[in-house]
């Protein structure tokens, strides 16, 4: 029982981050390899600020939240002013950067040692640290987070990302000014991710930097290339299918030292198919294309 | 100190100078971001390892299968994965994407059969050789020289006809059909050329260093900034940037400590992408010419 | 204000680039170019290839800066200004390649280039979802009489990719009366097209410049030059070489040895 809450904690924490991504990804077309240096800097900051500081979980969510997106702005102002792929270039550089800090700077992060004890989230006295309490949290701010994207996409807003993604140059000519939406849309995408840090260290209590390594930013675009970006359902789609998948291939009893190279060798046919023969991946609106 | 720490950073960035100019050629010329260069280097690295150490052949022959086996699989990675793409005129991205699946599949399958712990071909310490007030290592004076020896025949070959080629090409691919050449015969060119520069600059660091399933990716991310740092639009770029990475890490490493090699490399690269994007060869262009 | 297409606008500003150059790398693509557009009526840019006129648009535009000289509009200067703004100033662009948002649907094509629309910002869908709601119905009334106004009504829900290109150059065309543009700058908008349409498409030129429209179009084609345009001006290596009447200039002897080369 605890193992299937277990699956339903990182289903909830993978469909913040996929959802935060495709806002910045699907809906406007920016490919960024640094969402998981967001994921990190979100349960970094909200760990550092429980466990230093001894700050309520939830009010460490939200100074994460803004500490992740007032951090985007770094790369997103002056990346998204060149050609499209100096903005993967510097998004790519980013998150060695926050990786860097997060293993090196000892004194601060305690590096490769990690953080252990962080609290459990608790408000008004309950504690969430049952799984099934923490299923709730995380099912909640899922939930929260597809109705957020929802909501900002299907609207006049999420129209214009959708212009920016199909041609930057037409949505300047009708008057749009497309540095301005894609720092938006980017900042919105860094923030959400920091929800997802803010709940895995709360879940785990214990956080190091090896969860959020650039293979981690690429392990979320191949969740969304495998499910599909640019409407709420690829991600969804995505994120169950790369979710289960691993406990799938550990049911077929693949023994656990060649099943991490086999599920991701899957992964990668799955990414190289996709892209040549369905772009929009399986449920997915957009495509690169 | 200094004259050993210049050294030991130029003997590091003639092997990034080797490997980013075969990265930096595919990319200028085909606008492909080949994230799985790095995939092709570990393909090398393991390849020499296997015929070195399993079938303890001559080491001239292991040298040619791995570096033949790199240029196959740049191919491979060209005809199976990014024509395709290209064949539905595609965002460079959705290639790049196509390259990160490349590079995950073969790193996996590397790490399946040969294991994921690091391997050596070089016990002990290596034969030095002093020269002036610097130590150096064989490896070190070997890549070294392989370096010289790679660029003088860039450099020839930039000069011949299929280089003036090459670049007409990176500048304009439909002219260059129009001249009667074939286009992806070319792209095929490029992509083994760019492969066996990889191998070349894996195979020297892996004999003198070893190896492990993940060495092809900061071989990749060295490529890219070293690229970036240099200039994009000129293949010298590779060369310029790949080794000013190398001093500058080599002082880094002097100044503060080899931990924070990785960021300071990454912070060059955001620097240059804020301050000159064009990169250090490259000439000052306005923006909306990036 | 575009419910009724057929009123007209007024008090359109004179757009003039002055002394107007652009190099690349040593080399003019524009080259002190002097041009005065007469607000309200159709002026053509004619010139062989590579003369610099879609450099010219380029400049205007905001899409490349220009290494000297000024353009202005009215009374105010838009040398510095980037294309959003100038966008928004009322300067609308048809590219030479169209450039419509394949993905989108023909109506959202449209929809999206009105102006300050309520839920651009992007925590407006979340708490002035009401009021952008209510703001959405009248913008898609507008952007379907606009789609009739082109005679693109019935292809109001096809995604514009699937459009043929001289339809997809009308919704273009539709798309700049949606962003409320003044002066039309547009760049081949015969080219390419199917004959019946390049029949609509001429036809909406004269249909906007009698609504008060200024139109400036580049076209290589002399018989809707001769039909259409009011004046014209001859570009030729990057400099006017001549301008005048339709009438005169192509019968003028510089311009039939620059352009037409006869």
């Amino acid at each position: 029982m605890n193992y299937l809450l277990h699956i339903l904690v990182m289903i909830g924490i993978y469909l913040i981050l996929t959802q935060s991504l495709n806002l910045v990804m699907g809906y406007t077309g920016l490919l960024s390899v640094c969402h998981a240096a967001f994921y990190g800097i979100g349960a970094y900051a909200s760990t550092l600020l429980m466990t230093s500081w001894g700050v309520n979980f939830f009010v460490a969510l939200i100074a994460s939240i803004v500490i992740s997106m007032l951090l985007s702005f770094v790369v997103s102002i002056p990346t998204l002013r060149l050609r499209g792929d100096y903005f993967v270039l510097g998004t790519l550089g980013f998150q060695a950067i926050i990786f860097g800090i997060m293993y090196n700077w000892i004194s601060f992060t305690r590096g490769p040692y990690g953080i252990p004890g962080i609290p459990s989230p608790s408000l008004f006295g309950f504690v969430f640290d049952s799984p099934s309490s923490y299923v709730s949290l995380t099912t909640a701010f899922a939930l929260l987070t597809v109705g957020f994207v929802y909501l900002i996409t299907s609207s006049q807003f999420g129209r214009v990302l959708k212009t920016i993604r199909e041609d930057e140059i037409a949505s300047q000519a009708i008057g749009k000014d497309p540095l301005f939406f894609k720092t938006t849309s980017f900042a919105l995408g860094a923030g959400v991710a920091a929800i997802a840090g803010s709940l895995y260290a709360g879940y785990m209590r214990y956080i190091d930097p090896t969860s959020f390594t650039i293979a981690e930013s690429l392990f979320l675009i191949t969740i969304l290339a495998i499910g599909g970006s640019g409407n709420i359902k690829g991600p969804i789609v995505g994120t169950v299918i790369l979710v289960v998948l691993p406990e799938v291939l550990r049911f077929l009893q693949i023994p656990d030292t060649v099943a991490p190279n086999i599920r991701m060798m899957l992964y990668a046919l799955a990414l190289i198919l996709l892209v040549i023969y369905r772009p929009r991946g399986l449920a997915g609106e957009y495509g690169f294309e | 100190m200094l004259p050993q720490l210049l050294a030991n950073g130029l003997c590091a960035g003639a092997l990034y100078a080797i490997v980013a100019l075969g990265f930096g050629i595919i990319y200028r010329s085909t606008g492909v971001f080949h994230f799985a260069h790095g995939a092709i280097y570990t393909i090398a690295a393991y390849l020499t390892y296997l015929m070195l150490v399993a079938t303890n052949i001559w080491w001239p022959v292991a040298v040619a299968v791995a570096l033949l086996g790199a240029a196959f699989s740049g191919v491979l990675a060209e005809l199976l994965v990014y024509r395709p793409i290209q064949k539905r005129r595609a965002s460079p991205l959705a290639a790049l994407i196509g390259s990160f699946g490349i590079y995950l599949f073969a790193v996996n399958l590397i790490a399946l059969i040969a294991g994921n712990e690091t391997k050596v071909l070089r016990p002990g310490v290596d034969i030095t050789f002093e020269v002036g007030s610097v130590i150096l290592t064989r490896f070190q004076l070997l890549g070294f020289a392989t370096f010289v020896v790679t660029l003088v025949a860039f450099f020839l070959f930039k000069k011949s006809r299929l280089g003036r080629l090459l670049t007409a090409f990176s500048d304009n691919p439909a002219l260059v059909e129009v001249l009667g050449w074939n286009a992806s015969v070319i792209r095929i060119a490029i992509f083994a050329a760019g492969s066996l520069l990889a191998g070349i600059s894996a195979i020297i660091s892996v004999m003198d260093i070893g190896m492990d399933p993940h060495v092809g990716m900061s071989a990749l991310l060295i490529s890219a900034v070293a690229v970036v740092v240099g200039g994009v639009k000129l293949f010298e770029g590779a060369i310029v940037g790949g080794v000013v990475l190398g001093i500058v890490q080599s002082l880094v490493v002097w100044q503060f400590s080899v931990r924070w090699m990785d960021v300071f490399t990454f912070s060059i690269l955001v620097l240059f992408l804020v301050l000159r994007p064009q990169g250090l060869l490259g000439k000052k262009v306005r923006l909306e010419e990036v | 204000m575009n419910m009724d297409l057929s009123r007209r606008t007024d008090n359109v500003p004179t757009l003039e680039v002055k002394h107007l150059s652009r190099f690349f790398g040593g080399v003019a693509a524009v080259n002190n170019v002097s041009i005065a557009f007469t607000p309200q009526r159709i002026t053509a840019l004619i010139g062989p290839n590579g003369a610099g006129k879609t450099t010219l648009f380029n400049l205007i535009g905001g899409y490349i800066a220009p290494t000297s000289g000024a353009i202005l509009l009215g009374t105010g200067d838009l040398t510095t200004r980037k294309p959003w703004e100038i966008a928004r100033l009322g300067i609308g662009r048809l590219f030479q390649d169209v450039r419509v948002f394949g993905k989108l649907t023909t109506l959202e094509n449209i929809v999206v280039a009105f102006p300050n629309q309520v839920g651009e910002m992007f925590w407006q869908p979340i708490f002035q979802r009401a009021q952008m709601m209510k703001m959405e119905r009248p913008n898609i009334e507008r952007a379907q009489a606009l789609l009739e106004f082109v005679t693109l009504a019935d292809k109001a829900n096809t995604v514009a990719e699937n459009l043929s290109f001289g339809q997809q150059k009308l919704l273009a065309i539709a798309r700049l009366l949606a962003m409320d543009a003044k002066i039309l700058l547009l760049d081949e908008p015969a080219s390419g097209v199917h004959p019946a349409v390049l029949d609509s498409v001429m036809d909406l030129m004269s249909r906007l410049v009698d609504q008060g429209k200024t139109i400036i179009f580049i076209e290589h084609n002399i018989s809707v030059v001769l039909e259409l345009a009011h004046w014209v001006y001859v570009l030729d290596d990057s400099e006017v070489v001549a301008f005048g009447l339709p009438d005169e200039v192509i019968h003028d002897r510089v311009t039939r040895e620059a352009y037409l080369g006869v």
